[in-house]
């Protein structure tokens, strides 16, 4: 997506980013972002919360309206959270034992398989 | 004072990701990065401007397995080609296809990465002009060479074929 922003960017259409890997996007390098401090998967706001996603829209509209220069990243104030430990359990390997980690092995195996065969279909 | 706790940060996804594939006895997956930034001040002000909405959710594919909400990653359901849709009508989308967090939210409601209804409101209001008559669907293979050379030019020919002014990209 970052990639995509960059080059509407670069031929003459302003764009803005929502999104929740914060990270990544910066690490690309994209015009205007609007981040937001949820689970990946809720970059336009919470789930069933209307306010909430209109709250989080508008912000993204004044980046695209307001920011100043390139890399311009605001932070949504919303909290997904009162507390942050969902924080931790992305790709946590603490609590792999070495069979899991087989059977994620196998299982990421299966899936480069099948996006393998996707991508050669006529 | 207290501080917040040490964890508390933006959740570093390239540093937990490679960690984890190589766990896994993978190699190292290298993130898109770029010294050079392009930057287009905005030309139309929004409440004239024409909205392009740009997600990387899937159409569902009947027949390619569970797509539906907190289904397991479903590689099959991937699709490889730029697609299109009206804005005008409530699309059926999933986002089984990418890693969203399976663990702390469940992609029931589309309007959490697919902000369509929202930006509809956001016309009425007048807040945005128009959305474009159409979204776009881009792919998410891990090729940066397609993105840069097929996918991206496409989804910038569309954009322009409708007219937009600006775009929301909204990564799933």
């Amino acid at each position: 997506m970052s990639l995509a922003a960059r080059h509407l960017e670069t031929n003459g259409i302003p764009t803005v980013i929502m999104g929740c890997a914060k990270d990544i996007v910066e690490h690309c390098g994209v015009p205007r972002f609007l981040f937001s401090d949820f689970p990946l998967g809720n970059a336009a706001g919470r789930p069933f919360d209307a306010e909430s996603q209109a709250a989080t829209l508008e912000l993204a509209l004044r980046v695209l309206e307001s920011a100043p220069a390139a890399r311009t990243t605001v932070q949504s104030p919303q909290r997904w959270r009162d507390e942050a430990s969902w924080k931790l359990d992305f790709a946590d390997l603490s609590k792999l034992t070495a069979e899991d980690i087989a059977e994620r092995r196998k299982e990421f195996d299966v899936v480069k398989a099948v996006i393998k065969t996707k991508q050669t279909d006529p | 004072m207290t501080f917040a706790p040490e964890h508390d940060v933006p959740i570093p996804y390239m540093q937990r990701t490679r960690d984890y594939y190589l766990a896994l006895g993978y190699g190292a997956y290298r993130w898109a990065h770029f010294d050079d930034v392009p930057f287009t001040p905005l030309g139309t002000p929004l409440a004239r401007a024409r909205v392009a909405l740009i997600t990387t959710a899937a159409p569902y594919q009947p027949g390619l397995g569970d797509q539906g909400p907190g289904a397991p990653y479903n590689a099959a359901a991937k699709f490889y080609k730029v697609y299109s849709d009206a804005t005008g009508a409530v699309p059926d989308l999933r986002i089984s296809h990418v890693g969203y967090d399976r663990k702390h939210t469940t992609a029931e409601d589309p309007n959490t990465w697919f902000p369509l209804a929202r930006l509809q409101e956001a016309v009425k209001a007048g807040r945005i002009g128009a959305l474009t008559p159409r979204f776009h669907g881009a792919p998410t293979n891990r090729s940066h060479r397609v993105t840069m050379e097929t996918d991206a030019p496409e989804l910038l020919r569309r954009c322009r074929e409708d007219g937009a002014d600006v775009a929301v990209l909204v990564p799933s």
